[in-house]
């Protein structure tokens, strides 16, 4: 049971700061970027009209995924962030889907992993913001509906980050105790296979997707 | 009487226990009674489809299960599994895990009724896309789920942590507190979310065509009103893994257990709120497909507005826990 929440860790000295480096969630999220890679290779090597299985896997993704940019955004800027959030959507797939396999263990079971795409999507959504909108009137926002609510603006904005890293690290590491305990219980039989395939797959999935519309969610809010 | 340490934690888990699953029974039954009671009203609209809607109803009632059967794993571990370490901490600490499963099972029970009944009515009223209304009902109801998971992570690390290094004074009120935070703010999200993947369902057997706007604006319609449970699970890691000075006066203890209090209550209102919101915006986008992103917008700038009194409530955590 000592193992639920212990991460491996790797520590390094550079001037005087300590660096640690959480080694399981680096490799499984470098598994994670190759299987990907590998997948954009075979999916668009031999385009054709006849498609391979990668080919039609990646063109529904695509599609399904222009289409939900395009309706939260609109054409234009849809064409700009579609390919971010059609990537994210695919990381965290396969990274939530991960530790189905034995020895493997996901790497947005980490905080580290969800809170820094976390804070990615905050940046890229304040960018956009101030992009579209100009700096003056982004800042205009904080200071809605009267002058004194900023400090409690700029916490519901931090809080955003907060909300959507912590529901993906909460979903997953959850699920994987929870498979772990009951695991433990009945010693291996009948259940296991059952809560991966809901825990693993199914609230996997859903999470991935709950987290890349809210990314995308959080980008037309500030953009309109 | 006299208790020795050991004695003490065994109590506690105990009532703990008692707690867990007396309170994690209440949320279960009442969804679950709810998918049933629907699913009447559907067999009485169309009596020849009742195998179909009675499948559906039991598959609903299954999911709505899971959270009082996250209660019973947590009591069983409670009753049977050592906890280790003795002392008044992990007693705190044992007794702190089953009332924030116990509580926390409340909310995901009650909300995972809804999509379940709102599904059998709407079979009754579309039989031709049952498959994707139990589909729908199905992801509705396992995100409703999250707020009890996030209520089990956190009685798990309560029971199986290791706090034999932390100064008992703070340490066991903040314990306390850290079930009291989850536990308590879970309820509210339970229940919104449900409402949310309700009138999900509804929509869809209203108006089938709609079902990828409807399913992916309850998705973020519930990811919201998730919300104020995230704050309870984020001010319990930092009382839980937080170290506090050791003192003898009682007013740091008070004012960790008030954090947890604070935001356990604070986040009850806002989380149902939300989930109202949601509700009626994905109610009136499959009626009205056309107004999805005037509705979206609107429903999450409602829900920016009526999160701010948890966001309220977890400001005054963070200063009970770092400045008091």
């Amino acid at each position: 049971m000592e193992d639920l929440t212990n991460i491996p860790q790797f520590t390094i000295q550079l001037f005087g700061i300590n660096l640690v480096f959480n080694v399981q969630t680096i490799i499984m999220s470098w598994i994670v970027m190759a299987s990907l890679i590998v997948f954009g290779i075979l999916a668009t090597r031999k385009l054709g009209f006849l498609p391979n299985p990668f080919q039609v896997v990646a063109e529904f993704l695509v599609s399904g995924f222009y289409g939900l940019t395009r309706d939260a955004l609109d054409e234009e800027m849809a064409k700009k962030y579609f390919p971010l959030i059609c990537g994210l959507f695919m990381f965290l797939l396969l990274s939530n889907w991960l530790g189905i396999i034995p020895k493997l263990s996901e790497p947005t079971k980490d905080l580290n992993t969800t809170l820094g795409f976390g804070v990615m999507g905050f940046f890229i959504a304040h960018h956009a913001g101030i992009k579209t909108k100009g700096f003056k009137k982004y800042l205009n926002e904080y200071f809605q509906p009267i002058f004194f609510m900023a400090p409690l603006n700029v916490i519901g904005e931090l809080a955003k980050v907060v909300s959507i890293s912590f529901r993906l690290y909460g979903n997953i590491l959850g699920g994987s105790i929870i498979i772990l305990i009951v695991s433990h219980l009945v010693y291996g039989l009948v259940l296991p296979p059952v809560l991966i395939g809901f825990f693993g797959l199914f609230v996997g999935s859903i999470q991935a997707f709950v987290f890349t519309m809210l990314t995308v969610v959080y980008i037309s809010v500030q953009v309109k | 009487m006299d208790f020795d340490a050991p004695t003490t934690v065994k109590l506690a888990s105990y009532v703990g226990a008692g707690f867990c699953i007396g309170l994690g029974a209440i949320g279960a039954a009442l969804g679950e009674g709810y998918t049933a009671g629907l699913a009447n009203e559907g067999n009485s609209h169309d009596p020849k489809r009742s195998g179909e809607i009675v499948k559906n109803m039991l598959v609903g009632q299954a999911v709505a299960e899971s959270a009082g059967i996250f209660s019973l794993v947590i009591a069983i571990l409670l009753l049977f599994v050592n906890p280790g370490a003795a002392g008044m901490v992990k007693a705190a600490a044992v007794f702190a895990a089953g009332l924030c499963m116990g509580s926390g099972a409340i909310g995901s029970g009650i909300g995972s009724g809804y999509p379940g009944g709102e599904a059998c009515l709407g079979i009754s009223r579309q039989p031709a896309v049952s498959g994707r209304l139990t589909t729908n009902m199905l992801i509705g109801s396992a995100v409703c789920q999250t707020p009890a998971i996030f209520a089990m992570v956190v009685a798990l690390m309560l029971m199986f942590l290791d706090f034999g290094k932390a100064a008992v004074s703070p340490t066991w009120a903040a314990l306390i507190g850290a079930g009291f935070s989850t536990g308590m703010a879970a309820i509210g999200s339970g229940i919104g979310g449900g409402m949310a993947a309700g009138a999900s369902c509804e929509g869809v057997a209203r108006n089938p065509e709609t079902v990828g706007q409807v399913t992916t604006t309850m998705l973020v319609g519930q990811a919201v009103s998730q919300t104020p449970s995230i704050f309870g699970l984020l001010v319990s890691f930092i009382l839980m893994f937080k170290a506090f000075p050791e003192t003898t006066s009682l007013a740091p203890a008070m004012a960790l257990l008030g954090a947890g209090l604070s935001m356990g209550f604070g986040g009850i209102g806002p989380g149902i709120g939300n989930g109202m919101t949601a509700e009626g915006a994905v109610r009136w986008i499959a009626r009205n497909i056309e107004a999805t992103g005037t509705l979206t917008r609107t429903m999450l700038v409602g829900q920016a507005v009526s999160q701010s009194t948890a966001i309220y409530a977890m400001v005054i955590s963070l200063v009970l826990i770092f400045v008091v």
